[in-house]
């Protein structure tokens, strides 16, 4: 079992108000700015690598980071920054990208190059995700969202191919072009990093992942959801004659734990306005998938996966659409003693059998202090048991069999 | 002429299948439709009818017509209309548009003013204003757009029939491919083409006729005195009172402005 520590390391400092006085009250995209306070943000992208410098201490195999744009829920704008300080403070830690979204960036080489800089400063610890990002990052990037697969699969080629192929070579595809493909730095994982892929289970990426045997990490899904598009995914991995295992799926999971029960369920509602943010206002649904971001088809099955799910709105708001309660006893968001954290845990992975887990252990009003006990408790309590879980329900991770 | 008489016909180009409706006598006029889609035949067509042989295709990629893969921007979409035209065997045509079927009929005629016959642009995209922005009908949403179309949406007639029903799970289909169209070939640089204004300068002999709505929010008034500007001889005629879709919230007016330019 491969054990990640994320949060999406958000800012809070704004009020419900101020999202709905955003254009078409949204929180992401048009929501100003102005709301943002430099120097609290100062404070906050500090506290957040102590955060995970300490994540590394307490046992965590992997530091996951994640990156979007134009949004207070997320200061990772810029998360290969993060993930090159990560790479010099740490030092065994996975630093896990999940990752970068290939289809805003215009030179996919700058790219290949950044995280070829990480992968070395790190001494080989780098997991590079790729996403296709939300619609909101295809908005902020002005990025057409019509060619927003097309791009993601062009950059993904290009990137794989310039950390392994010997250059100068020249590229010359639908969207991108360049004559002297030749960056100097490559990467110190050979033949190149472990990709992964993180989403919501759109069925193409599930395919084309599958075909790849890439791990699929899958962001809080609905477990019963998540069950019928990991059968979606060992169906296309067979078609190649491959057999995925436990090592081939992540599942990211908010846990929060705390001393009690009952201070980890008050603390544990921050989680509510995590990337749903202050007030929950539902975000517009043409910012989050703008026309052509999915295929009609695609969009089709997305949302008839999600029928059923507790969350109606899965893909446009936030968690707590069934109320606090209803996700609490759902297990969608586990929150305990680490007596209570483990037992849900364990329900879990005995029906996702993932071989990587993503702890979401803290985000929206959830602070500092309250963070550290949870890492803390995470440390004593709660990693080496479910490292021990993980050996006894047979869930490997992809280091210990290689996907 | 009733709007019973158009016939609803197809045309292969380059492997592609585009829908058209076709009525009337005379000398060919094509309407080129706005970001909408093809809204079907519509009072304004018939009138044109009297007098034309009015073609309304519906364009690549939009809902009933497709678009072959290759065609992924607007200029590919003015370059792949001149096929059409070819191919429908017309040699020279009044080309009529509005808002991204205006700069359509733009780009078509600098690219090719030998087939047109006369350029007629209402609210049209496809230049940049100085002053002010054509709206983000992306980032307004569907909503935000119909409220910035009109100057009073009570002045528009067949309102109810074109905008007032629930959408059927079709049209609401429809819906989704013609945004997704837009969004290909209009998304950036947004509903412009930084070229278009040098090139206008080509269409100096070329009877143009501009006609825009006062309070037109989508694309402001400023936009149709630049297309003024740079086509040596074109008149523009403002509509009071009105805003995106002269020929929807103004008809009389349009009719009255377009008549003697179409010798009508």
């Amino acid at each position: 079992m491969f054990i990640m520590r994320f949060t999406e390391r958000p800012y809070v400092a704004y009020t419900e108000e101020d999202v709905r006085g955003s254009f078409r009250s949204a929180v992401r995209l048009t929501f100003s700015n102005s709301h943002f306070d430099p120097a609290l943000g100062a404070d906050l992208y500090n506290e957040y690598l102590d955060e995970y410098q300490f994540a590394e201490e307490a046992g965590f195999d992997g530091l996951m980071l994640n990156e979007h744009h134009n949004t207070p829920t997320c200061m990772g704008a810029a998360m290969n920054l993060e993930a090159a300080i990560l790479a010099r403070i740490t030092q065994k830690a996975k630093i896990i990208l999940l990752g970068n979204p290939l289809p805003i960036f215009d030179n996919p080489l700058r790219l290949a190059e950044e995280l070829a800089e990480i992968d070395m400063i790190s001494r080989g610890r780098l997991v590079s995700g790729f996403v296709r990002g939300t619609g909101i990052e295809s908005w902020a990037t002005n990025t057409n969202p019509v060619h927003n697969r097309e791009r993601f699969e062009e950059a993904h080629d290009l990137v794989i191919k310039t950390w392994t192929q010997p250059g100068p070579f020249r590229w010359e595809g639908k969207h991108y072009q360049f004559r002297v493909v030749n960056p100097f730095v490559r990467p110190l994982q050979q033949p190149h990093p472990p990709v992964w892929i993180p989403g919501l289970g759109s069925p193409e990426t599930l395919d084309w992942a599958a075909r790849r045997h890439y791990p699929y990490i899958y962001l809080e899904t609905d477990p019963q959801v998540t069950v019928q598009m990991t059968e979606l995914y060992h169906k296309s991995a067979a078609e190649t004659g491959y057999t995925p295992g436990p090592q081939n799926f992540g599942y990211l999971w908010r846990i929060h734990v705390q001393d009690t029960d009952e201070k980890a369920s008050e603390v544990g509602k921050g989680f509510l306005i995590g990337n749903a943010g202050i007030g929950r206002v539902p975000m517009p649904g043409d910012f989050m998938a703008p026309a052509g971001y999915n295929s009609r088809e695609g969009s089709k099955r997305i949302l008839e996966q999600y029928k059923h799910s507790i969350r109606p709105d899965a893909l446009y708001g936030g968690v707590d659409a069934a109320g606090w309660d209803a996700v609490v006893a759902s297990n969608r968001v586990v929150v305990g003693s680490p007596k209570t954290v483990l037992r849900k845990i364990r329900e879990g992975l005995e029906i996702l059998r993932p071989g990587i887990l993503g702890m979401w252990t803290n985000d929206g009003t959830i602070g500092h202090k309250d963070t550290m006990r949870c890492l803390q408790l995470m440390k004593e309590e709660v990693l080496p048991a479910v490292h021990e879980m993980g050996k006894e329900l047979g869930l490997p991770g992809p280091f210990e069999q290689a996907p | 002429m009733t709007a019973s008489a158009f016939e609803s016909k197809s045309v292969t180009v380059g492997g592609a299948a585009i829908q058209y409706l076709v009525a009337g006598k005379g000398a060919p006029l094509l309407w080129l439709h706005g970001s909408e889609g093809n809204a079907g035949w519509l009072r304004l067509h018939d009138e044109l009818a009297r007098h034309f042989t009015v073609y309304v295709p519906t364009h690549p990629g939009f809902a009933g017509s497709d678009r072959p893969p290759w065609l992924e921007s607007f200029v590919d979409l003015a370059r792949f209309y001149l096929w059409i035209v070819q191919q429908l065997g017309i040699t020279r045509a009044t080309l009529a548009g509005h808002f991204i079927g205006g700069w359509l009929a733009a780009e078509m005629a600098v690219m090719s003013p030998q087939v047109v016959e006369r350029l007629l642009l209402v609210d049209a995209a496809g230049v940049r204003p100085r002053e002010g922005e054509i709206t983000d009908i992306f980032l307004q949403g569907g909503e935000g757009t119909r409220r910035l179309s009109f100057f009073d949406a009570k002045q528009v007639v067949d309102y109810e029939l074109l905008f007032g029903k629930k959408p059927t799970p079709e049209e609401r289909e429809a819906q989704v491919i013609n945004r997704e169209a837009v969004t290909r070939y209009c998304w950036k640089p947004y509903m412009h083409d930084p070229s278009l204004p040098a090139l206008l300068e080509r269409l100096r002999a070329l009877p143009t006729l501009i006609v825009w709505g006062r309070e037109d929010r989508i694309v402001p008034l400023e936009a149709g005195e630049l297309y003024r500007r740079a086509i040596a001889g074109a008149r523009l005629e403002v509509i009071d009172h009105c805003g995106h879709f002269p020929q929807l919230e103004k008809p009389a007016e349009f009719m009255r402005a377009v008549g003697p330019f179409l010798g009508l």
